[in-house]
């Protein structure tokens, strides 16, 4: 690292941390193993810094004065082919440049975005503009300034809002934290990612797909697509921060719809994501997770419905995952703490035990894959341009930091790296890659064991198994009480007396996170991997969750609110007795 | 096949337009299907089994079934000084399923309710695009299912709703048509002439001249459909339909302010309609000038008197004053009458409801609504159809005859005065197709030669009184200007609350010396005051008639109200309404007034 503060054109090619006169908490090491791949500065680049200097010039001498402005441009390139029931929904490529300019008025300790009251002053002024694709430099340094502009008066109008309002005396210890974080400027231009594409394969793909599941009556609809994303993201600060990455994903999702005779409706998902092209999965793979998933629905559609129930369960690794990032990483979430809508559920429990000790969990946006599996929640940068950073939010059942973006909290001042957002929303802090580690670890079959013991234990007649987690809902808000629902896809009841499996429909989780976290007993020793998008304030986000098996000492579950819809009054028209016999 | 199929199907392709009896075993015996059309077979023999065997026991069956399809690719190309800002090409197909229960007189339809039916799949969505049978016939039987699940859960609900009227309405709900067969040769997207994004970029790169915009952007739209509507009556439709557009806007601020902004658009059936980009550059030229015009000239003031409206305006006018009255739909019943309110407040109340037979303009003048007409003066129309999207046969419906009112444009949806459609049912895309305008013609038997009526305008502003008098050269458009959808909401919202009373939005407004004649371009004004009543007193009218071209736009609180008029090929309905210039002889222009921002705080960056 070299302490440098010039922002000489000469350094801007280096990939360097400049260091201010800060005081820091630990700083993240480049990252190890990580060839740092430099590339040549984009026209994008070079227009953010023409109109950031001269924006910076005229604003800071303004009344308010400005005294943070940031540029982003994201550019996005993305294919998209979709089948449905054997045939070729859509196919097409997009390419997009989106422009999203942050002015920030007043100082670090208050400015623009201060919540008073609980509402935000409406700093946004603006979601951001399209700019070209073409590399032209003038129109781009138009778009900026225009954008510029109607944030700045955005953030000034809001400013003398937050200033002028009475509420802004009346705060709790957790409101008087500053509005945003000094932090590290980064310079880090490196190589913009595209990709080559022939659609013409995987159109014959997702057609050959979907025709697999047609074969089953109890699908009645059924959508396959696969998604290449390519993008890149452009940035730079006004406290120097220069930044040019790309990164580039793939995705197969397979979706079918069905329904049980009282109508319920029955979906069932899977998806595949990969990096290397070469790591596409193979027709066989697809065809192989395509079967398990008409299996799983002709029995979803035809198993019992389950009765409310509270007793053991066993999550497998990957609902697991999911409940960790619905019930824990969500409330982990630093600005959480600070909002006083919010329930702010572990505020003060810092240096506490809210997990069994022999859980650990920790958040690593540097990880890129988990064994063979790719994590989606990998980053080299947040949307803040804070270098991602492993967190350790729970050490051996202590409860130990937060997830941080620049917004900090009294004895978190600091970002680490978790500001994340959907193009065109201000980041939050957010999960990335979730991961649950485990010293109490045993065989998944010995899991299973310890499931039917404590069922026995518990005097009850079964326990169950949680095989797949659609997603669910979390209430963190003060309106609403502290609880959650996860909408379990596939649940197995399990008996004590040895009777095989029975699968159940119509469960739904509930639970309050204190208590849930802390009837863990055990867990698996195989790490399993949920890749997924997650939607919260700031828009939907790649993340990924990484958990073993866990057993539950109790877990309750209720009835799911169902359709009133019966299933169709005809039978499908492929498999249509009466026509058929017309035909014959 | 039979022989008898074979050559009907030929015939078919000739453009040949069959009107059939309702017998249902007649027409599928026409039915054609010579160009072995798959989405054609799987619509009609998913019809078949829905038509003979859906029905839930102890519920009504369906009396009515329609499926419709749209085919639609799309190439859309974005550019802003020059640079590519966007270009996307698509292929998509949607098809929508409409089931009525109950019967012509009474039905599910022409009710709103704040709850319903919540299927899991929809009657409406995205099918294949491949023409592939299996995976149609399995969508549009969901899609069915579903349908007819909403209209008997929506027929109960109207039904116990009716229960509460003193005096229900003996409208009918839907009109009986004879079912009509029209399958058009399918026909390929052809775009491929010219280089759209080339052109793009030139054209818009007119306008880098013009440092002192704030933003501009021109897009290219083409739009390549085929619609495909089937009916358990037996009507079969299969047509073609395209549509080229440019649209451009641009805005900036005067010295003191003033959001100041302007557009251009020039619309086509064809891609290779479009004027070359040679012709647009001038086009934008002339714009771009206009607009820094507009930046220096004068603030509006207040006036009351004399003013002539020139063609493009006129006809930018009377598509907003027309657009809520020449409907003759029944309003829905509603749970309230929110909705009407709301309709009303947009400038959706018609002003000629109960007026049939009397006089809403001056004698001498005739208004036709005449989709059939695929030209003017050699400018192709783009009102024009065979068949409107309900599959009715396009009519010429003298509406206003001598200045007595004599017809109303008609859907399938019935009104108080007229009961058939007479072939204006007209959507965007799969939306619920309304009554609505296609071509309209606003003519008089004794229109005035430009001099003429210069010269009886000039004579109106000295008997005033006035030194100087107004003319109106273009209408504003708002949703082609703006390029961002707060902008556009900022003025729709200003604009919309005074729609009701009449309030319009001019955009090239000069002041004309009575003495001298010289012109001065004046900023800030707009009109009130401007309904329908107002044309009873037209002082003049002239020979100069034009084609004002424009898309309806459909969007929910635009659609059958004056704001309607603003639209674009984004989701719009290509209209055409053929005008003159107009002489009133008092209307009330209002000076500038609001409060003006402040100019940015940093000048803008050079942009060359």
């Amino acid at each position: 690292m070299t302490l440098q503060t010039t922002r000489s054109p000469l350094f801007l090619s280096l990939a360097i941390t400049i260091l201010l006169a800060v005081p820091t908490i630990a700083l993240p090491a480049p990252q190890k193993g990580a060839k740092p791949e430099r590339a040549a500065k984009s026209a994008v680049v070079s227009a953010m810094e023409q109109e950031l200097e001269r924006s910076l010039a005229a604003l800071r001498t303004a009344d308010p004065p400005a005294y943070f402005i940031n540029y982003t441009v994201t550019e996005q390139q993305r294919a998209e082919v979709q089948g449905s029931n054997g045939a070729l929904l859509s196919s097409q490529e997009t390419r997009t440049r989106w422009l999203e300019t942050s002015v920030r008025v007043g100082g670090y300790e208050l400015d623009n975005t201060r919540k008073v009251g609980g509402r935000d002053a409406g700093y946004q002024a603006s979601f951001g503009t399209a700019v070209p694709l073409d590399d032209d430099v003038p129109v781009l340094r138009r778009a900026i300034w225009s954008e510029t502009d109607r944030q700045y008066r955005g953030a000034a109008e809001a400013l003398v809002k937050i200033q002028t309002g009475k509420e802004v005396k009346v705060e709790t210890a957790e409101g008087r934290a500053p509005d945003f974080s000094r932090e590290q400027p980064q310079i880090w231009i490196g190589p913009t990612a595209q990709f080559q594409l022939d659609r013409r394969p995987w159109e014959e793909k997702v057609r050959i797909y979907t025709r697999a599941f047609h074969n089953s009556p109890a699908i009645l609809n059924s959508i396959v697509s696969f998604n290449a994303l390519a993008r890149n993201q452009y940035q730079a600060s006004s406290e120097g921060t220069r930044l040019q990455f790309g990164d580039l994903k793939y995705r197969l999702e397979l979706f079918i719809q069905g329904k049980a005779p009282d109508g319920m409706d029955i979906n069932r998902y899977a998806n595949f994501d990969w990096i290397d092209p070469a790591d596409a999965p193979s027709d066989k793979a697809v065809f192989a997770r395509a079967a398990e998933l008409t299996k799983e629905m002709e029995a979803l559609v035809a198993a019992p419905l389950v009765e409310p129930y509270a007793g053991p369960a066993l999550l497998t690794g990957r609902a697991a995952a999911v409940f960790f990032h619905e019930v824990f990483g969500h409330r982990a979430e630093g600005h959480r703490q600070k909002d006083i809508n919010e329930g702010q559920t572990f505020a003060r429990k810092v240096g506490e035990e809210i997990f069994p000790t022999f859980l650990s969990v920790y958040d690593d946006p540097t990880r890129a894959r988990s064994g063979s599996e790719v994590l989606l929640g990998h980053y080299r940068y947040d949307d803040e341009g804070v270098p991602a950073q492993r967190v350790t939010l729970v050490q051996s059942g202590v409860l130990k930091n937060f997830l941080m973006s620049r917004s900090p909290l009294i004895g978190f001042p600091q970002s680490n790296g978790h500001g994340r957002r959907q193009v065109g929303l201000p980041p939050v802090s957010r999960q990335g890659n979730l991961i649950v580690e485990s010293q109490r670890a045993v065989s998944n079959a010995k899991l299973r064991e310890m499931l039917i013991e404590e069922v026995k234990r518990q005097g009850k007649p079964f326990g169950l198994l949680i095989d797949d987690i659609a997603g669910g809902f979390t209430f963190t808000g003060r309106g609403a009480p502290q609880a959650f629902q996860i909408n379990p896809l596939v649940v197995y009841r399990v008996y004590a007396d040895g009777r095989p499996d029975e699968l159940v429909r119509g469960v739904d989780i509930v639970g309050t996170p204190l208590v849930s976290l802390t009837k863990i007993l055990a867990t698996g020793d195989t790490p399993e991997v949920f890749n997924g998008y997650c939607g919260a304030e700031s828009g939907s986000i790649p993340v990924a969750a990484v958990s073993p098996a866990i057993l539950i000492s109790e877990m309750e579950i209720q009835k799911k609110e169902t359709s009133t819809d019966r299933p169709p009054i005809l039978p499908p028209p492929g498999h249509d007795p009466v026509a058929e016999r017309k035909a014959q | 096949m039979s022989r008898a199929r074979r050559l009907l199907g030929v015939a078919s392709c000739a453009l040949a337009l069959l009107a059939l009896p309702l017998s249902l075993a007649a027409q599928s015996q026409v039915a054609p299907s010579a160009d072995n059309d798959q989405t054609l077979r799987a619509m009609r023999d998913e019809m078949r089994r829905s038509r003979d065997r859906l029905k839930l026991p102890s519920q009504d069956p369906p009396y009515y079934l329609e499926f419709r399809l749209l085919d639609i690719e799309q190439r859309s190309i974005v550019a802003t000084f020059g640079a590519l800002l966007n270009s996307t090409t698509s292929r998509n197909r949607f098809m929508d399923v409409n089931v009525r229960v109950g019967d012509y007189l009474l039905d599910s339809s022409n009710f709103i309710s704040d709850e319903g039916f919540r299927g899991f799949i929809g009657s409406t969505g995205s099918v294949g695009i491949d023409g592939d049978y299996d995976s149609l016939r399995q969508d549009l039987w969901l899609a069915t299912d579903q349908a007819y699940k909403e209209s008997l859960d929506q027929f109960s609900r109207k039904r116990a709703y009716l229960m509460s009227l003193a005096r229900p309405s003996d409208i009918p709900d839907f009109s009986r048509q004879q079912p009509v067969v029209l399958l058009d040769p399918k026909v390929a997207a052809d775009w491929t002439s010219r280089d759209w994004e080339t052109e793009a970029r030139q054209v818009s790169a007119a306008l880098r001249a013009f440092p002192e915009l704030y933003a501009s952007r021109v897009t290219y739209h083409l739009v390549h459909m085929t619609y495909y509507l089937l009916t358990s009556e037996g009507t079969e439709i299969r047509v073609t339909r395209s549509l080229a557009a440019i649209e451009a806007g641009l805005d900036t601020q005067a010295d003191d302010g003033m959001r100041l902004h302007h557009f251009y658009s020039s619309y086509a059936n064809r891609p290779a309609e479009l004027p070359p980009a040679s012709a647009v550059r001038k086009d934008l030229d002339r714009v771009g000038r206009e607009l820094l015009a507009l930046r220096a000239s004068p603030l509006a003031t207040d006036y009351v008197g004399p003013v002539l409206f020139e063609p493009a305006a006129t006809g930018s006018l009377l598509a907003q004053m027309l657009g809520p009255s020449v409907s003759g739909a029944r309003a829905p019943l509603a749970m309230g009458t929110v909705f009407d309110q709301i309709m009303d407040r947009m400038g959706g109340r018609s002003e000629w409801n109960g007026r049939l037979n009397t006089r809403v303009f001056p004698a001498g003048i005739s208004l036709v609504g005449d989709p059939t007409q695929k030209d003017f003066q050699g400018q192709p129309l783009l009102g024009w159809f065979a068949v409107d999207d309900e599959g009715v046969r396009a009519q010429r419906v003298p509406l206003v005859d001598n200045g007595i009112l004599k017809n109303l444009l008609m859907s399938r949806r019935p009104g108080a005065d007229f009961q058939q459609s007479n072939g204006h049912g007209r959507g965007s895309y799969l939306s619920e197709p309304r009554a609505a305008m296609a071509n309209v013609f606003f003519q008089s038997s004794d229109g005035k030669s430009k001099e003429e009526l210069r010269k009886q305008f000039a004579d109106l502003c000295r008997q005033a009184n006035r030194e100087w008098c107004v003319v109106i050269r273009q209408m504003d458009n708002p949703a082609l200007a703006f390029q961002r959808q707060d902008d556009f909401s900022d003025v729709i919202g200003a604009v919309a609350g005074g729609a009701a009373n009449g309030d319009r939005l001019p955009l090239l407004v000069y002041r004309v010396n009575v003495a001298d004649g010289r012109e001065e371009l004046m900023r800030g004004a707009t009109l009130t005051g401007m309904k329908l009543r107002s044309l009873r007193n037209i002082a003049g009218i002239g020979n100069d008639y034009r084609a004002f071209q424009y898309m309806q736009s459909q969007a929910p609180g635009f659609a059958g109200t004056a704001l309607s008029a603003f639209g674009s090929a984004q989701g719009g309905v290509p209209t055409s309404v053929v005008a003159p210039s107009l002489l009133l002889e008092e209307v009330e222009v209002r000076g500038a007034r609001g409060e003006p921002r402040r100019a940015p705080l940093l000048p803008a960056p050079p942009l060359n």
